[in-house]
C-alpha cells in the first residue's frame, strides 16, 4: 500500500503553520541559524551539491551544481525564488507557499547566503495573489526576527527580499524570460548563453531555483547530503511533492519518494479514474511532456525513468486522461494553451503554435484530411530544436507524441467530423471542364 | 584599442579567418559563405536570435545555433548546408509565410525584399498553410510619414529596438503577446520623433513603408546616386533614389565615420524641396520695382555692374548649405576683385557680445583663437567618440544641431558605459542619460566654461562661488582627462575659456578633443576657405572686416552699399536686424533657391542648385572633406553656381582660370595650405579627414610657434548688467520678467517648409519656460503669449518644462519673427489678446 | 478608432503631441497612486523592476489600466506611456479596456476540462449575462457591467477541478449552480461560495500520517 513519505508536508495542515512561532516551534529556521554559526559558503555548497538535490521547477538540473556557477568575488548578486508555477496540471508550490511559506524563506536565505546573493526575489504569479498574501506577512515576520535584511542574527549576512507579483504569463516561468519580467520588460526569454549564473538579473550573477526547490535546503542543512540521499534513486534522490489531476478521484498534491511505481500513485494515492474507467493517457511532467499511455503505468516515477520512456518528470505533474476523453480534443486543449502562452518573440514558436491550433481545429470541426494529420506532425518536427526557449519544444512535443500514439482517433475524428461539416458541391452538377482563354 | 586576434575555423570544409569574437554570421561571409538574416542588425546593438533564421550546424553541439550570436572562436567547425540545416531554414520561411500576406504585386518592398530573397533562396518552394491568416487594419499611418501594414510584419523587433535603443524615443512598443503581437505607440498614436524615418529602411519587409515614395517606383526602375546631404552639419552620407531623372527618396549611405547609417528625417524627407514648384529656375533682374527673367549674360553683366561701383563697400555673405567652392570663390570675389574684407558665413559666436553693433574689436586674437581650436591634435573625429570614456556637451542639444550625433552619444553611452556630462542653457534631449546636468542662464556659456576652466585647474582661471561653482565641479568630476570628446556648439563669448578647458583635459592627446556643430552645414569648410570677416584661405591673416551685426549695422548708416548674398535667408539665419537692413542697400545680388528675405531686396537674383544637383565638397566638422556628386540635372535654366562666380569674378576683373568643379576644389587647395593636393578622387565615396593627411603639418600655428599655451582671458568673459563679477552668477531677473534665450529647433528650416512631407512638423513659435515662472505669471501650457522687450515683441505658445532653469524662458530662432533680437534681454511676458 | 478617424488624427498631428515622458505637471496624478508607485520603485536596485507594480496600483486604482492612468504612472516613473502599454498588453492580468470590477476567471485548461470547464463557464456566463463567447477568447463583461468572466489558462487549482478565481480567491470544485450561487452573491455583496474556498482545504493525503522513520529520527535528533 502506497503511502506518502512527508518531508516538506510534514506538519503541512498544522493550524498557524504559516506563521513565525508556529513554524519556530516545529524545529524551524534552526537550519539558518547552523549557517550563521557553523557553516562556511563553500561548505553549503558542497553538501548542496552532494545531496544530488535537482532542480523541481521542470529542468531537473543539479541545485548545488548550478548554485557553484556563481562567480565569486565582491559584485552584486541575485536570487531569485521562481514561483511562477504555471505550468498546466501543477500546483505544488502553491499549497507549499501558502501553508508552509517560512519552510521557502528559510531555503531562500539559506541558498542567497551560499550563493553569496545579497538580494533575493520572490517571483510569485499574479494570479496566486492569496498565497502572495501570505508569503508578504510571513517576509516581514521574517525580517521583524531578524532572519531577513542587514546583519542577519547579528553576522554580516544581508538578505534583502522582495514579493514580487507577476501579471499572467507561463512564459514568466522560464528562467531567462523571469529576469527580463522582473527587471521591467516584456516577459521574453533571452539567448543563453550568457547564463544566467554570470550575466542574469540586471546583468550580474543570479541563482534562479524553483520554490520546491528551496524549501528542500533546510531539510538538507539540517540532515546533510547522505541523509537527503538515503530518499529516492541514485539519479533522483530525494523526495517530491507531486501534483495529480485531471480524471483521477482524488486530485491533489502527494509527497512521495521518488522511484515510487507511478501506478500507486495514481491509482493508490489518487484513486484512479472515477467509475472503475481505465487510463488511456497520461501526462507525467505537466502538459509539456510527452503523453505515456496504460503501457507505462508500471514504470518508476523518477527522472531518468521517464526520460528513458521518452517523456520527462517536468515539474512533477500527473494530468491522467481516462477512457472518457477525446484525445484529439485533448491535444487541441494542449496546443491552444502554447499558442496563448507563446511569447511571440522567436518564429517557429509564434507561428507554429498559430498553425497547429488552427490545423487541429479544423480536425475536429471535420474540415480535415489525413494528410492535414501528417503536416500537423510535420510541424511539430520544424518547432523542435528550432526554436528560442523549449515553449516551442512544449507544445511540440505532447501534441506531436499524441498524434502518434493515438493516430487512429484522430483520422476517426476525421471522419466523424466530416459528417457533421459542410456538404461539398454535388460534383456532377458541377461544370467541371477547364475554360479556354479568349472564349466568351 | 587592441586589435582583436584573429581566429581560424572551417565553414562548409573551408578555412576561414576572422577576428576572435566576431559574430558567426559576419566572419561566414570572410568565407563567401552567406546565412540569411532578418532579426540581425549588428548597429542595433547586441543580436536578439529572435528570427532563427540563420540556424547552423556547429560541430560539437546537438542543436542548431544562431550564427548571429554565436561569436567565432578558434578551431570552431560550421555546416551551413547539412540536411538538418536545410530543413530548419526551410521551416522557418514556411512559418514566417504562415501569417504573411501575398501582397507582393502592390508592396512597395518588393524587388528590395529581404523575405522575397530569403524566401526564394533558402525557402521549400510552397507552403502547406490552407488556414485563414491573421489580419489587422491596413495599411494605416504609423505617422504622417510611414505607413504601416501589421498583417506584412514578421515580427523582427528591428523598428521596435532602435525606437528604444538607438532613438531611445520609446514610442513604438510591442503590444500583445503571441500571434497577436503588432508593433504600435502609446494609444496607437501617431509617432512621431527625428530619427523615425530609419524604422523604413531597417525593416526587412514591406511593413513600414515611406508615405512620400509610396507607389512611386519599382527598384528596377531606378538609379542610385551617392551624394552628402547638406540640410545640417551632420553631413550624411546619402544615396539619391532617382528615376526619370527626379530625386524620389533618399536612403543611407552608412559612413561610419560620419552617420552611423543612420539619417534625420530632414534629410531623409527634405528632398522634396528639390522639386518644389516654388524654386527659382532663372536668373532675375529688378526693373521698375519687379523682378523679371532675364537671360543669364543680362543678369551677370547687371550684378557685375553693380558690385564694380560698390567696390570695397560691399559685403558677401554666405550660407551654410554652400560648398566650399562656392564660399571659397564668393570670398575670392570680396577680397581680390572688390577689395572688400567683409565676408561672413557665421551667424553667432565670433566676436564677444560687448565688441558687436559696429565695433571693430581685435580680429586678430579671434583669428588666433580659431586657429587654436581647429588645432589637428585638438581635434576629435566622430570615431573618437566611440573610444570616449566622457563625453561634455556644451551649449548645444546635438539633435537640434546636428542630429546624427545625438544618436552617437546614445550609443557610446549605452554600450560603452562613457559618460556624459551636459552643460546648456536651454535642456538637452541628452539630459536623461547624462551622469550631470548643469544649467546655466541663457547666452551665459562663456561664463559657465570660465567656472570651468577654472574647476579644472587652467593657468589664470579661479574657482567660482555658489551655485555656478557647484554645477562646475560636478561637470568636471564626470570628466576624464586625456579621454573626454567635448562637443560643443556656436555660442556668444569668446573661445579662449573653451580652449583653457579643452586643454586642462588633455584635449590634445589621442581619441580625446574637440567637436564643434557649426551653425551651417558646411560651418567649418566656410571658415577654412575663408569666409569670415577675420581670417582667409587657410586661416590666413587678412584685413579684418565687419561680421554679421557690423554688416547690419553698415547696411543702416551707409557704410557698404552692396551685398551678394549665397544660398542664405538673412531674416531666418541672421535675425531681423540685418533683413530689414538690406532694404538700405544701394545695390544687391541674391543667389538662392527660394524667394526669400534675400531675394525680397535683391537687384539681381541667380537661381541657386539643390545639394542633389551639385558638384563640389564639403567640410564635415570634424575635418572630413566630403565630396557632393549631381545626381540629377539642373531644372530650368539653372546652373553650376561655382561656374557662375567664377564668370562674375572674371567680369569684376579676376579671371580665376576655373573650368570645372574639380579645378575649383584645386585652387582652394592652392590656397589652404592644410588641403594641399586634395583632389575628388582622394576624397572618394566615404571623405578623408585632413587632419590625417600629411599636409596637415602645415596648419598655422601660434606666431609665437608655441601651440597651446594660449592664454587665458577672463576679462574677455561676458558679463551680464553693469559692474557685476564675471564669475558670480548673474543677478536674477525681476519679479515680471524672464530672461530670454533662444535655440535653433531643427525643424525651423527652409526644408521644412517647402517639403510636403513635412510641413506639419514646422514649429509654432513657442516660450518654454518653468512650473515655477508658469505659476508666477499665471500662465498656463497652451495660453497664446506675448513676450516683448525693448521694443520687439513675439508672440508665442506657452509650454510648462521641468527642466528649464527658474528665471529663464526659450524662444525658437529661425521662424522669421523677433526672437533673435530678444536674446539675451529681460523680457516680460503677458498673456496675449485672442487673436482675431 | 476607425479609419477615417485615425487618418484625420495622424493629420492633424503636430510634434507637440509626441508621446514623450510626461511630465508630472502635465498629468494629475492621485496622492494615493503616486505614493504606491514610488513605494514599488523603491524597493528594487533598478527603477523599471517597478512597471508591473505600477501598472497594478493603476488597475487597482481604475479598474483597469486606463490610458490617463497609465500616462500618470509614466510621469511618475519617469518613461513613456507606451512602454508601461507594452507591458500591460503582454500580460494576461492587466486589462486594457474598461471591464466589470467583479472579477471571475474560470479555468479552461486541461485538468478542468476533462471535469467540465466548458459547462461551468457558459454558467457563470448565462448567470452574470455575459456573452460565452467572447468570454472564453478573451474575456465578456455582463450587460450590467458588473462582472467580469473569462476563460482563463491554467490557475493552479487542479486540485479542484473545475475551478475558478473570482476576485482573485480560489474556489473549487464547482457545479453549474455553484457558478449561480457565486454570481448572485457577487451581486449582493455576500461572502462568495464559503465552502468552496480552497484556502480552507486540507491536503489531499488527508490527515498527517505517521512521519517515516527517517524523518521521525532528525525530529527525535538523530541522525544528520
Amino acid at each position: 500500500m502506497a503511502s506518502e513519505t512527508r518531508v516538506l508536508f510534514r506538519h503541512v495542515d498544522e493550524p498557524g503553520l504559516a506563521s513565525i512561532e508556529t513554524y519556530r516551534r516545529l524545529g524551524g529556521y534552526r537550519s539558518l541559524e547552523r549557517t550563521l554559526k557553523e557553516l562556511e559558503p563553500d561548505e553549503l555548497l558542497t553538501t548542496l551539491e552532494e545531496s544530488g538535490l535537482r532542480g523541481r521547477g521542470g529542468a531537473g538540473f543539479s541545485m548545488g551544481k548550478k548554485a557553484s556557477f556563481l562567480p565569486r568575488g565582491d559584485m552584486d548578486k541575485f536570487l531569485c525564488c521562481n514561483a511562477d508555477e504555471s505550468e498546466p496540471g501543477t500546483f505544488k508550490d502553491r499549497e507549499l507557499m501558502q501553508k508552509n511559506p517560512h519552510q521557502l524563506i528559510e531555503g531562500i536565505a539559506i541558498a542567497a547566503i551560499a550563493a553569496g546573493a545579497g538580494w533575493a526575489f520572490i517571483f510569485i504569479r499574479g494570479e496566486y495573489a492569496e498565497m502572495g498574501d501570505v508569503l508578504d506577512r510571513a517576509v516581514e515576520e521574517a525580517y521583524g526576527a531578524g532572519y531577513l535584511g542587514e546583519g542577519i542574527l547579528g553576522s554580516a549576512c544581508r538578505v534583502e527580499v522582495v514579493v514580487h507579483r507577476g501579471a499572467g504569463a507561463y512564459i514568466c516561468g522560464e528562467e531567462t524570460a523571469l529576469l527580463d519580467s522582473l527587471e521591467g520588460k516584456r516577459g521574453n526569454p533571452r539567448l543563453k548563453p550568457p547564463f544566467p549564473a554570470i550575466q542574469g538579473l540586471y546583468g550580474g550573477p543570479t541563482l534562479i531555483n524553483n520554490v520546491e526547490t528551496l524549501s528542500n535546503v533546510p531539510h538538507i542543512v539540517a540532515n546533510g547530503a547522505d541523509w537527503f540521499k538515503g530518499f529516492g534513486t541514485e539519479q533522483s534522490p530525494g523526495t517530491k511533492v507531486v501534483s495529480v489531476s485531471g480524471c483521477v478521484e482524488r486530485p491533489g498534491n502527494y509527497e512521495v519518494e521518488l522511484g515510487i511505481p507511478s501506478r500507486e500513485l495514481i491509482y493508490e494515492l489518487a484513486g484512479g479514474p472515477p467509475g472503475g474507467r481505465e487510463v488511456k493517457a497520461w501526462f507525467p511532467g505537466g502538459s509539456s511532456a510527452p503523453v505515456l499511455t496504460a503501457a507505462e503505468l508500471d514504470l518508476p516515477y523518477s527522472f531518468e525513468a521517464m526520460a528513458d520512456a521518452g517523456s520527462m518528470l517536468g515539474s512533477g505533474a500527473i494530468i491522467v486522461a481516462d477512457e472518457s476523453v477525446s484525445i484529439p480534443q485533448l491535444a487541441l486543449r494542449t496546443a491552444r494553451f502554447y499558442h496563448h502562452e507563446s511569447c511571440g518573440k522567436c518564429t517557429p514558436c509564434r507561428e507554429g503554435t498559430n498553425w497547429t491550433v488552427k490545423m487541429l481545429e479544423r480536425v475536429i470541426s471535420g474540415e480535415a484530411t489525413p494528410m492535414d494529420l501528417d503536416i500537423v506532425a510535420s510541424v511539430q518536427d520544424n518547432i523542435i530544436g528550432n526554436c528560442l526557449c523549449v515553449l516551442g519544444d512544449s507544445m511540440a512535443m505532447p501534441v506531436g507524441s499524441m498524434v502518434k500514439k493515438f493516430r487512429d482517433e484522430f483520422e476517426a475524428a476525421i471522419e466523424a467530423g466530416k459528417a457533421s461539416a459542410p456538404r461539398p458541391l454535388d460534383e456532377s452538377a458541377a461544370d467541371t471542364r477547364p475554360v479556354a482563354l479568349g472564349v466568351s | 584599442m587592441a586589435a582583436r586576434e584573429d581566429v581560424t575555423l572551417v565553414v562548409d570544409g573551408v578555412e576561414v579567418t576572422a577576428p576572435e569574437g566576431m559574430m558567426l554570421v559576419d566572419a561566414a561571409k570572410h568565407g563567401d559563405v552567406e546565412i540569411p538574416v532578418f532579426c540581425y542588425e549588428p548597429k542595433l546593438g547586441q543580436p536578439v536570435g529572435a528570427c532563427r533564421m540563420c540556424l547552423v550546424e556547429v560541430e560539437g553541439i546537438p542543436k542548431l545555433q544562431t550564427a548571429c550570436s554565436t561569436p567565432v572562436r578558434d578551431g570552431m567547425v560550421v555546416y551551413t548546408q547539412t540536411d538538418q540545416v536545410k530543413e530548419a531554414q526551410n521551416a522557418v520561411v514556411e512559418f514566417l509565410l504562415v501569417n504573411h500576406p501575398l501582397d507582393c504585386p502592390v508592396c512597395d518592398k518588393g524587388g528590395e525584399c529581404p523575405l522575397q530573397d530569403i524566401s526564394m533562396g533558402w525557402g521549400p518552394g510552397r507552403s502547406r498553410m490552407i488556414d485563414p491568416k491573421r489580419h489587422f487594419q491596413k495599411p494605416i499611418p504609423l505617422s504622417p510619414l510611414i505607413k504601416i501594414d501589421r498583417e506584412r510584419c514578421i515580427l523582427c523587433y528591428r523598428c521596435v529596438r532602435f525606437s528604444q535603443e538607438v532613438a531611445e524615443d520609446e514610442q513604438l512598443q510591442l503590444l500583445e503577446r503571441s500571434a497577436s503581437s503588432y508593433v504600435g505607440t502609446f494609444d496607437d498614436r501617431p509617432y512621431i520623433a527625428p530619427f523615425h524615418g530609419n524604422i523604413i529602411e531597417l525593416c526587412p519587409v514591406g511593413a513600414l513603408t515611406s508615405d512620400a515614395y509610396r507607389f512611386r517606383a519599382r527598384p528596377w526602375d531606378i538609379e542610385d546616386s551617392g551624394t552628402v546631404c547638406t540640410l545640417c552639419p551632420s553631413q550624411c552620407n546619402i544615396k539619391l533614389t532617382v528615376r526619370n531623372e527626379r530625386a524620389e527618396r533618399v536612403l543611407a549611405r552608412d559612413n561610419s565615420a560620419v552617420d552611423d547609417g543612420w539619417l534625420c528625417d530632414k534629410g531623409r524627407f527634405g528632398y522634396q524641396m528639390i522639386a518644389s514648384p516654388d524654386r527659382i529656375t532663372e536668373p532675375l533682374v529688378r526693373s521698375g520695382g519687379e523682378l523679371h527673367p532675364a537671360s543669364w549674360e543680362e543678369a551677370l553683366e547687371a550684378a557685375a555692374a553693380g558690385l564694380r561701383a560698390a567696390g570695397a563697400r560691399t559685403a558677401g555673405i554666405v550660407g551654410g548649405q554652400s560648398s566650399n567652392e562656392e564660399g571659397y570663390l564668393v570670398q575670392r570675389i570680396l577680397r581680390r576683385a572688390l577689395g572688400s574684407p567683409h565676408v561672413e558665413s557665421r551667424a553667432t559666436g565670433g566676436l564677444p557680445a560687448s565688441q558687436r553693433a559696429g565695433g571693430q574689436g581685435d580680429g586678430g586674437a579671434l583669428r588666433q583663437d580659431l586657429i587654436a581650436l581647429s588645432l589637428p591634435e585638438l581635434g576629435a573625429s566622430v570615431r573618437d567618440l566611440d573610444g570616449a570614456e566622457s563625453i561634455l556637451v556644451l551649449g548645444t542639444d546635438p539633435i537640434h544641431s546636428m542630429p546624427i550625433l545625438d544618436l552617437r552619444i546614445r550609443k557610446v553611452v549605452r554600450r560603452n558605459g562613457a559618460r556624459l556630462a551636459v552643460a546648456t542653457d536651454h535642456p538637452s534631449a541628452l539630459d536623461g542619460g547624462a551622469e550631470e546636468t548643469a544649467r546655466y542662464e541663457p547666452g551665459f556659456a562663456g561664463g559657465f566654461l570660465a567656472a570651468l576652466a577654472g574647476e579644472l585647474g587652467a593657468d589664470g582661471y579661479e574657482r567660482a562661488d555658489g551655485e555656478l561653482g557647484a554645477d562646475a565641479e560636478r561637470i568636471a568630476g564626470v570628466l576624464k582627462p586625456g579621454s573626454t570628446v567635448i562637443v560643443c556648439g556656436d555660442f556668444e563669448g569668446p573661445p579662449s575659456s573653451l580652449l583653457a578647458c579643452a586643454r586642462a583635459l588633455r584635449a590634445e592627446e589621442d581619441g580625446a578633443g574637440l567637436i564643434e556643430a557649426p551653425d551651417g552645414a558646411n560651418g567649418r569648410g566656410l571658415r577654412e576657405v575663408g569666409c569670415l570677416p577675420v581670417a582667409g584661405t587657410g586661416l590666413s591673416s587678412v584685413d579684418q572686416g565687419l561680421d554679421a551685426s557690423g554688416i547690419g549695422g553698415g547696411l543702416a548708416d551707409g557704410g557698404i552699399e552692396a551685398a551678394l548674398l549665397l544660398n542664405v535667408d538673412p531674416v531666418r539665419d541672421f535675425g531681423a536686424a540685418l533683413g530689414d537692413s538690406l532694404g538700405n542697400a544701394e545695390f544687391v545680388v541674391a543667389a538662392s533657391m527660394f524667394e526669400n528675405s534675400s531675394t525680397r531686396h535683391a537687384d539681381v537674383v541667380l537661381p541657386a542648385e539643390a545639394y542633389a544637383e551639385k558638384e563640389g565638397t564639403v567640410t564635415h566638422p570634424d575635418g572630413r572633406l566630403q565630396r557632393l556628386r549631381q545626381g540629377i540635372p539642373h531644372p530650368g535654366r539653372v546652373r553650376p553656381m561655382w561656374e557662375v562666380l567664377a564668370e562674375l569674378s572674371a567680369l569684376l576683373g579676376d579671371e580665376t582660370g576655373i573650368d570645372s568643379a574639380p579645378e575649383a576644389l584645386a585652387a582652394i587647395a592652392d590656397e589652404v595650405p592644410f588641403y594641399a593636393g586634395i583632389t575628388p578622387e582622394e576624397i572618394g565615396g566615404l571623405g578623408v579627414r585632413w587632419q590625417d593627411r600629411e599636409a596637415a603639418s602645415r596648419f598655422p600655428r601660434d606666431e609665437t610657434g608655441a601651440a597651446g599655451t594660449h592664454g587665458a582671458r577672463p576679462q574677455d568673459v561676458p558679463t551680464r548688467g553693469v559692474g557685476t563679477s564675471s564669475l558670480t552668477s548673474p543677478a536674477a531677473p525681476d519679479d515680471a520678467g524672464l530672461l530670454l534665450g533662444t535655440y535653433r529647433d531643427l525643424w525651423a528650416a527652409e526644408a521644412t517648409e517647402k517639403s510636403r512631407a513635412l510641413r506639419f512638423l514646422l514649429p509654432r513659435q513657442t516660450l518654454e519656460l518653468a512650473p515655477a515662472d508658469a505659476e508666477r505669471l499665471e500662465v498656463e501650457g497652451g495660453d497664446e503669449v506675448e513676450v516683448r522687450s525693448n521694443g520687439s515683441v513675439v508672440r508665442a505658445r506657452a509650454a510648462v518644462r521641468e527642466r528649464i532653469r527658474p528665471g529663464s524662458g526659450f524662444l525658437i530662432e529661425g521662424l522669421g519673427d523677433a526672437a533673435r533680437a530678444l536674446r539675451g534681454e529681460l523680457a516680460d511676458v503677458v498673456k496675449a489678446e485672442a487673436s482675431e | 478608432m476607425t479609419a477615417g478617424e485615425r487618418r484625420r488624427l495622424v493629420g492633424s498631428m503636430r510634434p507637440e503631441d509626441a508621446e514623450r515622458v510626461p511630465e508630472l505637471h502635465e498629468v494629475d496624478v492621485p496622492d494615493d497612486l503616486r505614493e504606491r508607485i514610488q513605494s514599488a520603485m523603491s524597493k528594487y536596485p533598478q527603477l523599471r523592476s517597478a512597471a508591473i507594480p505600477a501598472l497594478w496600483a493603476v488597475q487597482r486604482h481604475y479598474g483597469w489600466c486606463t490610458p490617463e492612468g497609465m500616462r500618470q504612472a509614466a510621469a511618475v516613473m519617469g518613461v513613456t506611456p507606451a512602454y508601461l502599454e507594452s507591458i500591460a498588453t503582454f500580460y494576461d492580468l492587466f486589462r486594457t479596456t474598461p471591464v466589470g470590477h467583479r472579477q471571475v476567471l474560470v479555468c479552461h485548461n486541461i485538468s478542468c476540462w476533462m471535469r467540465g470547464a466548458d459547462d461551468l463557464l457558459r454558467a457563470f456566463c448565462e448567470a452574470a449575462g455575459a456573452d460565452p463567447h467572447a468570454a472564453d477568447h478573451g474575456g465578456a463583461t455582463s450587460e450590467d457591467g458588473e462582472i467580469f468572466v473569462k476563460g482563463f489558462e491554467c490557475l493552479g487549482g487542479c486540485d479542484v477541478a473545475p475551478m475558478a478565481s473570482i476576485d482573485e480567491r480560489y474556489y473549487g470544485p464547482l457545479s453549474p449552480d455553484d457558478a449561480r450561487a457565486a454570481v448572485e452573491q457577487l451581486r449582493s455583496g455576500a461572502e462568495v461560495l464559503p465552502d468552496r474556498a480552497l484556502g480552507k482545504r486540507q491536503a489531499a493525503g488527508g490527515p498527517e500520517p505517521e512521519p517515516d522513520p527517517r524523518v521521525a529520527a532528525t525530529e527525535a535528533g538523530g541522525s544528520g
